[in-house]
C-alpha cells in the first residue's frame, strides 16, 4: 500500500515537471531570436515611411516604433506640436531622413546624442536644388543655407546607406543585441543591390525615352538610372490650371518626352488630355507614406515593374 | 567658587568695553583659520564635485583654466569659439556624446547657456514648474535666475547686448520661459538655459524675417543675383519667435562652421575616454580636450597652498594677540593694584585673588570661544552661498 502510494507521488511529480513550459526559443533575449510580447529595448521616433520601414526590417519588435507623420498626406511637411516634440525627447533615438526632409527640424530643441541624420554621411551626394532661390542680407553677406532634393530613398544604394546608418545607432544604444541588428540589415542590405541591379536592368534604355516628372520627387532615381526627365508641378487629385498646361507645351518643345511620370493615379481627364498632347501617364510611386498594400519594397518593385514596361517599348 | 565667578563677571560687566575688545579680538584670531579651513575645504568639495560629474571637456586653444570655469561655472568665455563640426566629430566617433555650451549672452547677468536637452539630463536637473525647451525661442530658468529675473512661466525674458558697443553683433531676443528647474545648488541655478539654434538667433546667425524672394517684395530687395536675392536694410528680423514666424527662421551660413564654446563629452565607458583623449592629444589639432578634474585638482591645490599662508599668518596674528592680550591683562592688573590691596585687607587671600583674575580671563576666553564656534559652524552651513553671492 505504502509503495503504492510513492509510486503514484514519483510519477504526479514527473508528470507535472514534463508540463511545467519550456524555454520558448522566443523568449531569450540577446540572440538573433526577437522577443515578442515582452517589453520593447526603447521607442524609436522615425520621420517618414521609408525610415519605418528600415527600423522595422532591422530592429523588428525587439522595439516600440513611433511614426507621428503616418497620417500626414506629406509627412515632409509636417510639423510635431510641443506635447510630440516633448515625446521625441524622450525617445531612445530619433531617426531622420535628413537632407532637408524634416523642415521642422531647425524649429525644434532635440537630444544631440540620441538624433541620428541617416543622410550625414552621404552629404556629398545630395543633389543641391538648382533651382531653388536663396537671400542674402547686404552684398557682403552669407547665402541662405541652401536647399536640397530629399527623397533620398528612391536611390536603393543611399537608401542601403541609410539602413547602416540606422543599423550603427541600434548598435550603439543596444550593443548586446549588434548581432541581431547587424544579421537583419544584411538581408536588407542583399533584398536593396537585388533591387538596385534590377531597377538598372530596368532602365538601361531610360536615355531614349524622355520624360517628364509631375513632381520634383525623382532626382535620386534620376541621377542614379540617368533618366532622361524634367519636372513641372502637378498634383495627381488637381486638374492643371491653363498655365501649366501652356508651361508644359513649352517644355516639350525643348524635351521631347513621351510620358509624364506620376507619384499617385493621375485624374482621368488630365490623363486624357495628356494623351492628347502625346503623353502618356505612368505611376511610380515615392512611397513616403505607408502603402495601402505591401510595403516599401513592394512599391518598388512595382515601381520598377512600371520603369521596364516604360523604357522597353520602342521610341 | 560661586562668590570667585561672582566677582570676576561683576568685573567684567563693569569694564564691559574692555571685555568686549578682548572678546572681539580672541574670537576673531580663533575664527579666522577656522573659518578659512571650512570655507575652503566647502569651496574644494564644491568644485571637486561638479568637475567629478564632467568627463571630459573639449574647447579652443588656451587656458585649460579658463575653459573649465567657463564650461562649468558659466563664467563669461575667454577663449576663442569653436566650430560646430567639433561637436559631430567627436558624436561621431562613437566613442562618446558630445553636449555643446554657447556661453556669450545673458539676461541681466544671468548667463545664456545654449545647449540641447541632453545638457538637463546630464546634471539631473529636475523641473519645479512647466517643461524644457521644445521650441526655438524658448527658455528654461535656474532657480535662482528665475528669482533675479523675477520671471516664471508664462513670462518672457529679454537678452542683453553682448556689449554696450556691440549694438549691431546680437539680436536681442524676447524669449517665453516655459520651465523653472528646482534648486540644485549649482551654477546650474543661476542659468537661463536654451536651444543652441536660439543662441545662434542671438548672435545673428539665423533670424527670421518676411520672405523677400516672393513676389511683392520689392521694396526689401537691394539686387537680384542669380539664384539668389539680396535684401536690404530695411528688411528687419523679428525680435520674438511665435508660432506666427516660426517657420521662417532660417541660417544664414554653413551651421557646421557656428560657434560654440566649450562642448561636454561623455565617454560610453573608461575605454572610449582614454581613447578619445589619446586622439585628441596629437599635435596639430585646432582643439584642446581637458579632463576637469585635473584642472580643478591644480586649482584646489594653489587655494589650499594660498591658505596654508594665510594660516601661517595667523599663527603670527594669534601669537600677537596672546601677546597683546597679556600685555592688557597684565597691565590692568597693574592698574587694579589698590581695588587687589583692598580686596586682600578685607580678607581675600593671594591664592583667592588669583583664581579671580584667571576666571575673567577664562570667562572672556570662553566667550571668545562661543563666539568662534558659532560664526565657524555659520560659514559651513550657508560658506557656499555666501562664496557664490561674493564672487563675481
Amino acid at each position: 500500500m505504502r509503495s503504492g502510494f510513492v509510486a503514484i507521488l514519483i510519477v504526479t511529480l514527473v508528470t507535472l515537471g514534463g508540463c511545467a513550459p519550456a524555454e520558448s526559443p522566443e523568449d531569450v533575449v540577446g540572440t538573433t531570436t526577437p522577443v515578442t510580447g515582452a517589453s520593447a529595448l526603447g521607442t524609436i521616433e522615425v520621420s517618414n515611411y521609408p525610415l519605418a520601414y528600415v527600423v522595422e526590417r532591422l530592429a523588428g519588435p525587439l522595439v516600440e516604433l513611433s511614426f507621428r507623420a503616418a497620417e500626414a498626406p506629406d509627412p515632409a511637411y509636417w510639423r510635431p506640436s510641443v506635447e510630440e516634440i516633448i515625446a521625441m525627447q524622450e525617445a531612445d533615438l530619433v531617426i531622420v531622413n535628413g537632407a532637408g526632409y524634416e523642415g521642422w527640424l531647425k524649429d525644434v530643441s532635440l537630444p544631440t546624442s540620441r538624433l541620428l541624420d541617416t543622410t550625414a554621411a552621404v552629404h556629398d551626394r545630395l543633389i543641391r536644388i538648382e533651382a531653388s532661390t536663396t537671400h542674402s542680407h547686404g552684398l557682403e553677406g552669407e547665402h541662405e543655407h541652401a536647399g536640397s532634393a530629399f527623397t533620398t530613398w528612391l536611390d536603393p544604394t543611399l537608401l542601403i546607406e541609410q539602413a547602416r546608418a540606422a543599423s550603427q545607432g541600434l548598435e550603439r544604444r543596444w550593443p548586446d543585441h549588434a548581432e541581431y541588428f547587424a544579421d537583419r540589415l544584411q538581408d536588407l542590405v542583399a533584398e536593396l543591390e537585388i533591387l538596385d541591379a534590377e531597377l538598372q536592368a530596368a532602365t538601361a534604355a531610360a536615355a531614349e525615352h524622355p520624360v517628364i516628372f509631375s513632381h520634383p520627387v525623382y532626382q535620386y532615381l534620376q541621377q542614379r538610372y540617368g533618366l532622361s526627365g524634367h519636372s513641372v508641378h502637378w498634383e495627381p487629385d488637381e486638374a492643371p490650371a491653363e498655365g501649366q498646361w501652356e508651361e508644359l507645351e513649352h517644355l516639350m518643345a525643348n524635351h521631347r518626352a513621351e510620358s509624364m511620370v506620376w507619384e499617385a493615379e493621375p485624374l482621368a481627364e488630365t490623363s486624357e488630355r495628356l494623351a492628347e498632347v502625346g503623353l502618356g501617364s505612368v505611376v511610380v510611386d515615392p512611397c513616403s507614406t505607408p502603402p495601402s498594400d505591401g510595403d516599401l519594397l513592394t512599391v518598388m518593385r512595382r515601381n520598377t515593374e512600371v520603369l521596364r514596361m516604360l523604357f522597353a517599348s520602342a521610341p | 567658587m560661586t562668590d570667585i565667578l561672582y566677582l570676576a563677571w561683576r568685573y567684567l560687566r563693569f569694564n564691559r568695553g574692555k571685555a568686549a575688545v578682548l572678546v572681539a579680538s580672541i574670537s576673531l584670531i580663533l575664527f579666522l583659520p577656522a573659518g578659512l579651513q571650512v570655507v575652503v575645504r566647502q569651496g574644494a568639495k564644491t568644485l571637486t564635485a561638479r568637475a567629478d560629474a564632467t568627463p571630459l571637456l573639449l574647447g579652443a586653444p588656451g587656458s585649460a583654466v579658463d575653459l573649465t570655469l567657463a564650461a562649468l561655472y558659466f563664467r563669461a568665455p575667454t577663449l576663442e569659439p569653436m566650430r560646430y563640426n567639433q561637436v559631430s566629430r567627436v558624436a561621431e566617433s562613437g566613442l562618446a556624446e558630445a553636449i555643446p555650451l554657447h556661453l556669450r549672452y545673458d539676461v541681466r547677468g544671468q548667463r545664456i547657456v545654449g545647449t540641447s536637452p541632453d545638457y538637463l539630463e546630464f546634471r539631473d536637473l529636475e523641473l519645479q514648474v512647466g517643461r524644457r525647451f521644445a521650441l526655438l525661442g524658448e527658455c528654461v530658468l535656474g532657480a535662482d535666475a528665475a528669482e533675479a529675473l523675477d520671471a516664471g512661466v508664462g513670462d518672457y525674458v529679454l537678452s542683453s547686448p553682448a556689449s554696450a558697443f556691440d549694438v549691431a553683433g546680437s539680436f536681442p531676443l524676447k524669449m517665453p520661459v516655459v520651465g523653472v528647474l528646482a534648486a540644485s545648488g549649482t551654477a546650474d541655478d543661476e542659468a537661463v538655459l536654451v536651444d543652441l539654434k536660439t543662441a545662434w538667433v542671438i548672435a545673428g546667425l539665423a533670424h527670421g524675417h518676411t520672405d523677400v524672394t516672393a513676389p511683392g517684395a520689392e521694396s526689401g530687395v537691394l539686387e537680384r543675383q542669380e539664384g539668389n536675392v539680396v535684401a536690404n536694410a530695411s528688411v528687419l528680423s523679428y525680435t520674438e519667435i511665435t508660432s506666427d514666424n516660426l517657420s521662417s527662421f532660417h541660417f544664414h551660413g554653413d551651421p557646421s562652421g557656428f560657434p560654440v564654446d566649450a562642448v561636454v563629452v561623455v565617454p560610453r565607458d573608461r575605454k572610449s575616454g582614454v581613447m578619445l583623449r589619446g586622439r585628441y592629444e596629437e599635435a596639430g589639432r585646432d582643439v584642446q580636450m581637458v579632463v576637469p578634474r585635473a584642472v580643478v585638482d591644480d586649482l584646489v591645490e594653489t587655494m589650499f597652498s594660498i591658505r596654508n599662508a594665510i594660516l601661517a599668518v595667523s599663527l603670527g596674528l594669534g601669537a600677537a594677540t596672546v601677546a597683546t592680550t597679556a600685555l592688557v591683562f597684565a597691565l590692568s592688573i597693574r592698574l587694579r593694584r589698590r581695588e587687589l590691596e583692598t580686596m586682600r585687607r578685607i580678607g581675600a587671600s593671594h591664592q583667592r585673588i588669583r583664581a579671580i583674575l584667571a576666571t575673567e580671563v577664562v570667562l572672556v576666553a570662553i566667550t571668545a570661544g562661543i563666539i568662534a564656534a558659532g560664526l565657524t559652524l555659520t560659514v559651513s552651513r550657508f560658506g557656499g552661498t555666501m562664496l557664490r553671492l561674493l564672487a563675481p
